[in-house]
């Protein structure tokens, strides 16, 4: 995965996102699925390719100097979060119980999972282990 | 210059804290240096430089003494703003070592070979290596070389006959440790050893005479660089623990991208610069990362480290260059 495939996909998350499409809460579509990580790519299949990144137009936790903007983020079941690395690190965003794991995330590349069941979701960088957060699903 | 970068520093607390001076035990704390080479040795706890060509000329027919380059953070495949060419400078780093006057014995990768695993570049560092004159290539691993398969692919490769991958070994008299400490991450954490692995070190060391001098290497630095910003291995002091009586310890770290040095007794702690890009300096701005700095600067904060061992002296003396 290069950098310009990612600025091409961060395009269209941009534009679609202003055009405020709403989460339609009914994709799981993991935005960066190299082979072998296809586990969250869900109903993908139904449309072209940016569309379906927008819409998942979620929540949106951004990861910046290490952190994770929302380290705590609650939402309703059914729920699309999305992850957007802002760093030149790279990072990733996995759960503790393994629930989801994403590839590593270069500098504007993304990640989604979206969460069906209620609980509490804890994830972390499995580079930088200090970099931890949490989502709530109620 | 980055006078942060370019300053080797020895401090007493358990984080560095960027104050240059004199530490209670009276080593000389500051020696800036930009290229030209200075080796650095003590002799009764003073320490003096001379330049490299000296340094050279003194120890030629030293017994038993020979010399070994240290590389770290190449990180194969990084393209972002920092550095648009890690590969070039990597290949600079490569052409500083061809151009030694004496061939190392052997180099020393100290971790994050590769810049998040990406395919090929495994390849990449370990064929331009092999075209140094060195006899062989020892390596740790970084988090970017295992994170995303938990150190498969590293292991299969560099993980040896035991496939854990901390290795020791003998060369001239000094005994050489290589450990892993970025192996099963936990949410929270910082770099680790295990229980396994302390347990191999100490059985590796008790059989040495205190005499012996011990060279480690890991990736992420065996003490408190910097915590909060995971610049430590919490389990490092056990590992240390079981080196105190030794009479010579080097332990050489990569990971933070930039010289810092400390001496506990007789350890001399020293991380390296990367031949990828620059770090901040410990707590410098929000967070570690790739640092963007002028383009003519860049290569004053990347390079490579020769490292001599004089038979007979108890201190190795460390000479890093930079690729200015």
């Amino acid at each position: 995965m290069n950098g310009h495939q990612g600025s091409i996909r961060e395009r269209w998350f941009w534009r679609l996102a202003v055009m405020g499409a709403a989460a339609f809460g009914g994709l799981a579509v993991a935005t960066w699925a190299p082979a072998g990580q296809a586990a969250h790519s869900g109903a993908a299949g139904q449309m072209a390719q940016p569309v379906a990144v927008a819409a998942q137009a979620g929540p949106r936790i951004e990861i910046a100097k290490h952190k994770y903007s929302s380290p705590t983020l609650t939402v309703p079941a059914g729920t699309t979060v999305t992850w957007l690395n802002r760093d030149e690190d790279v990072h990733t965003v996995v759960s503790t119980t393994q629930a989801f794991r994403s590839p590593g995330l270069e500098t504007d590349e993304a990640y989604s999972y979206k969460f069906t069941k209620p609980g509490v979701y804890e994830y972390f960088c499995t580079l930088h282990p200090l970099m931890t957060g949490k989502v709530i699903v109620k | 210059m980055n006078d942060d970068v370019n300053h080797v520093r020895n401090t007493d607390g358990p984080e560095v804290s960027g104050g240059d001076g004199v530490d209670r035990r009276g080593f000389l704390q500051c020696m800036a240096w930009a290229g030209t080479g200075l080796v650095w040795t003590a002799t009764g706890g003073i320490l003096s430089s001379v330049t490299l060509r000296q340094a050279a000329a003194a120890d030629a027919d030293a017994v038993g003494s020979f010399s070994f380059v240290q590389i770290s953070d190449t990180h194969i495949g990084f393209k972002g703003e920092a550095n648009k060419d890690a590969l070039g400078t990597f290949e600079q780093a490569l052409a500083r070592i061809k151009a030694l006057e004496q061939a190392p014995a052997f180099i020393i990768h100290t971790g994050d070979l590769t810049h998040a695993q990406k395919p090929g570049a495994f390849d990449t560092v370990t064929e331009a290596l092999k075209g140094t004159k060195a006899e062989q290539v020892f390596y740790v691993p970084g988090e970017n070389d295992v994170f995303a398969d938990g150190g498969k692919e590293y292991l299969g490769r560099f993980g040896g006959s035991t496939g854990t991958g901390w290795q020791s070994f003998d060369y001239k008299g000094v005994h050489f440790i290589g450990l892993i400490n970025v192996l099963n991450f936990k949410a929270g954490g910082l770099g680790s050893l295990g229980q396994a692995q302390l347990d191999w070190l100490k059985k590796d060391v008790d059989r040495l005479p205190s005499s012996t001098p011990i060279v480690v290497f890991a990736h992420v630095p065996l003490w408190a660089v910097y915590p909060k910003w995971g610049w430590v291995t919490d389990d490092g002091g056990q590992a240390l623990s079981y080196l105190k009586r030794f009479g010579s310890v080097t332990v050489l770290n990569g990971h933070i991208h930039q010289i810092m040095q400390r001496v506990e007794g007789n350890i001399s702690f020293h991380t390296a610069l990367s031949t990828a890009f620059p770090q901040p300096a410990p707590g410098v701005g929000e967070g570690p990362g790739p640092l963007k700095v002028p383009a003519e600067q860049l290569r004053s904060l990347l390079g490579v480290r020769e490292v001599n061992y004089i038979q007979g002296k108890s201190r190795l003396a460390i000479v890093d260059s930079t690729l200015a």
